[in-house]
């Protein structure tokens, strides 16, 4: 376990870049993101441990962080002030870019990872916008009329971008449609719908809620990265969904265990069933849905192992894509980036 | 801002139980206000609407509520009268509403919880849509002063006069304003102050021009009192607020109930009025996808009662009884209080109630 102290500042967002092995990025805030300023860490994972090689300081708080996928030394980060910037870290100080749009605080950025020429960013002031990073301004502005917390572009098409938010749904856009009065929307799913018929019959769990359940928050949603219509999303009540985007009902599988909100799901680009998550009841839980095994053994979806070290908020993981599959970033409020082993909590 | 993102991480941690965050998401199935209009309110017996019956003044409203909203009268599906003197007003509420446009297949009710009427209205229809039994409804309200009949024809039976509170029923306002000025120690001093603060503020809105988005022009006939003749007018301005009104005006006007008290006159308390008001509700999803302006967010309502002898002081139970209901502090939540001020002396009392409470 490789630990860095992101002194002053409380962690929100922690991504390896898609470059280099060894560099993460970390999006930091002050004041635990209420007041202050915020700092783009660049770390670099070494013999000796995690040394930070440059930071960038921000007027206001950074909520999230994307690496481009196009210039391996750049990465763009969502801020408090409704600013979305562009870091190059080959350079100091200074954003090459800042996109003032966006009218109230911006909580997530996501780069689009197949076509990789534009990225989007979603805000509390009900929009997502996509960028490309070479034009002044956004592309298009999608709207959604209430506090979006999570955006991003499909991992499987260039054109579909998924966000999830406040009023409990999540919201599919397909950038090919014509314009139009439904601005792109194409699916909403409620996020609190009853889950209807188990995926796995033999293996349904009675133990785990399975609604109604009461509109609640949604504050973070991934793409499955193998299965191509399978999205996790998870919020405040708790509870890690699962979705089949084709399917438009309930959810698949229902994980539940972690005590307060999850803040963060991310899949594992190297299994198709694993996800992470990382939450305010201080853990990081790993988490298979059952979907790998074509005779599950012991229960379908279930909780694989959870990691305990930080003491306050866990606000970002990510997996790191080489090496050794299964190690991961994550970061919180403890003012902690902690580097580790997945496999090393898993429980037998 | 700094207290909103505060705010918005502690409604993470208590789903559904942190007021503010969780009453101003906007969900599909919020009950929405798509539009609120009124006539322009006249004074009881001697004001524009004098002559008008209560069946006109609610057929124009409930034609202009087609007619601003351009909603397809079709898909309105329900229509609730609130009003207290009428006692007939199912008949109204139904017959008005079918000669202003509505259809057939629409229904009509009427309420009365006397002054708030209007109010149980807007919470009946609210409640039909919240629990799926209508999609879009108009809650209206409407009284004519000026017609009469708010007052109990005979006493109770004997059997119900035993018990004092029902007893406290037959007592006028009037009386009751007195009961409240007295109980709370509300002087004649602080109710005219209150009053003239009330004055100024309804005088500096009405020349601002406040109230002209919401007052849709009515066109009707007033008899001449000297000659009788009638005449055709269109009134367009409330009647109600007295220009130049001070303390000191309002101090030298003679107590207006001196056989229940000496506080309330007519300076302090509300006029006797004839008028109507009107919204539209439905869900969010609706209003969106008809298209209609969303102006504001039905959040819930309650009801508490208080002592009938001193009736006034409702506000200061269901206020509280209803933030609490929904988390809400009325220190750091609320910007804008708008109460029913009825007479000065509940007025006042409110007032020392939320004065405390900010």
């Amino acid at each position: 376990m490789l630990e860095y102290r992101t002194q002053g500042f409380n962690g929100y967002a922690v991504k390896y870049s898609p470059y280099f092995d060894s560099k993460i990025a970390a999006a930091t805030s002050q004041h635990y993101g209420l007041v202050g300023n915020g700092r783009l860490y660049i770390l670099n994972l070494t013999p000796n441990g995690i040394v930070a090689e440059k930071w960038f300081d921000t007027q206001d708080s950074l909520y999230d962080l994307a690496w481009s996928e196009l210039h391996g030394n750049q990465c763009v980060v969502a801020t408090g002030d409704g600013s979305v910037k562009l870091f190059d870290i080959g350079l100091d100080e200074f954003p090459i870019r800042s996109w003032k749009e966006h009218n109230r605080e911006v909580f997530a950025v996501h780069w689009n990872l197949v076509a990789k020429d534009t990225f989007c960013s979603s805000s509390w002031d009900g929009t997502i916008k996509v960028w490309s990073p070479t034009r002044e301004t956004s592309l298009f502005t999608l709207p959604t009329h209430t506090c979006t917390y999570s955006a991003s572009f499909s991992p499987h098409h260039p054109a579909l971008l998924s966000a999830v938010s406040s009023d409990s749904h999540l919201r599919l856009f397909d950038l090919r449609t014509p314009p139009s009065a439904s601005n792109h929307l194409v699916l909403t799913i409620p996020l609190h719908a009853a889950r209807t018929a188990p995926s796995n019959p033999t293996n349904f769990n009675v133990n785990t809620p399975s609604g109604p359940f009461p509109p609640n928050e949604a504050l973070t949603h991934d793409w499955n990265k193998y299965r191509s219509n399978i999205v996790a999303a998870a919020g405040v009540d708790r509870l890690i969904r699962t979705f089949d985007i084709r399917s438009g009902g309930g959810p698949l599988e229902i994980l539940a265990g972690h005590d307060y909100a999850v803040r963060r799901v991310a899949w594992s680009p190297h299994l198709s069933d694993t996800l992470l998550s990382a939450s305010y009841d201080m853990t990081c839980r790993v988490w298979t849905d059952g979907s790998a095994k074509a005779v599950p053994e012991e229960g379908g979806a279930r909780e694989l192992g959870r990691m305990g070290v930080h003491t306050e908020f866990v606000c970002g993981v990510d997996w790191c894509l080489f090496g050794a599959e299964g190690w991961a970033a994550s970061t919180g409020w403890d003012e902690r980036v902690c580097v580790w082993d997945v496999r090393e909590f898993m429980r037998p | 801002m700094a207290s909103e993102r505060l705010s918005s991480i502690l409604s993470h941690l208590t789903p559904g139980k942190s007021g503010l965050s969780a009453i101003t998401q906007k969900n599909p199935d919020d009950v929405v206000i798509t539009l609120a209009i009124r006539t322009p309110l006249t004074k009881g017996f001697k004001g524009g609407l004098k002559d008008t019956p209560l069946d006109f003044i609610v057929y124009t409203l409930l034609k202009q509520v087609l007619d601003k909203s351009r909603i397809d009268p079709q898909l309105i599906e329900d229509v609730c009268l609130g009003n207290v003197s009428n006692g007939k007003a199912a008949y109204i509420a139904r017959a008005a509403s079918l000669a202003a446009g509505y259809p057939t297949t629409a229904g009509a009710s009427s309420v009365n919880r006397f002054c708030s009427s209007g109010l149980k209205a807007v919470q009946d229809v609210a409640n039909q849509i919240m629990s799926g039994s209508i999609d879009i409804g108009v809650a209206i309200g409407a009284e004519s002063m000026s017609e009469g009949g708010d007052r109990l024809e005979k006493p109770f039976h004997d059997e119900i006069l035993k018990d004092p509170n029902a007893a406290d029923c037959q007592q006028p306002m009037g009386q009751t304003s007195e009961n409240v000025g007295k109980d709370f120690e509300i002087s004649r001093e602080a109710q005219d102050r209150f009053a003239a603060e009330s004055y100024q503020r309804a005088e500096r809105a009405q020349k601002a021009g406040w109230f002209d988005d919401e007052i849709v022009p009515f066109k009707t006939k007033v008899k001449d009192p000297k000659t009788g003749e009638l005449k055709e007018v269109t009134l367009t301005k409330d009647e109600g607020p007295r220009y130049g009104t001070t303390f000191e005006s309002l101090n030298k006007i003679r107590p207006a109930f001196p056989q229940y008290g000496d506080r309330s006159t007519g300076g302090n308390s509300s006029q006797v009025t004839d008028g109507a008001a009107a919204v539209l509700l439905m869900r969010r999803s609706r209003a969106h996808s008809l298209n209609q302006p969303i102006l504001a967010k039905y959040v819930g309502s309650t009801i508490a009662g208080v002592a009938p002898r001193i009736m006034g002081i409702g506000p200061s139970l269901a206020i509280p009884k209803l933030l609490s209901k929904y988390n809400l502090n009325l220190q750091n939540d609320i910007d804008i209080i708008e109460l029913n001020e009825a007479f000065a002396s509940m007025g006042g009392m409110a007032g020392l109630f939320v004065n405390e409470q900010l």
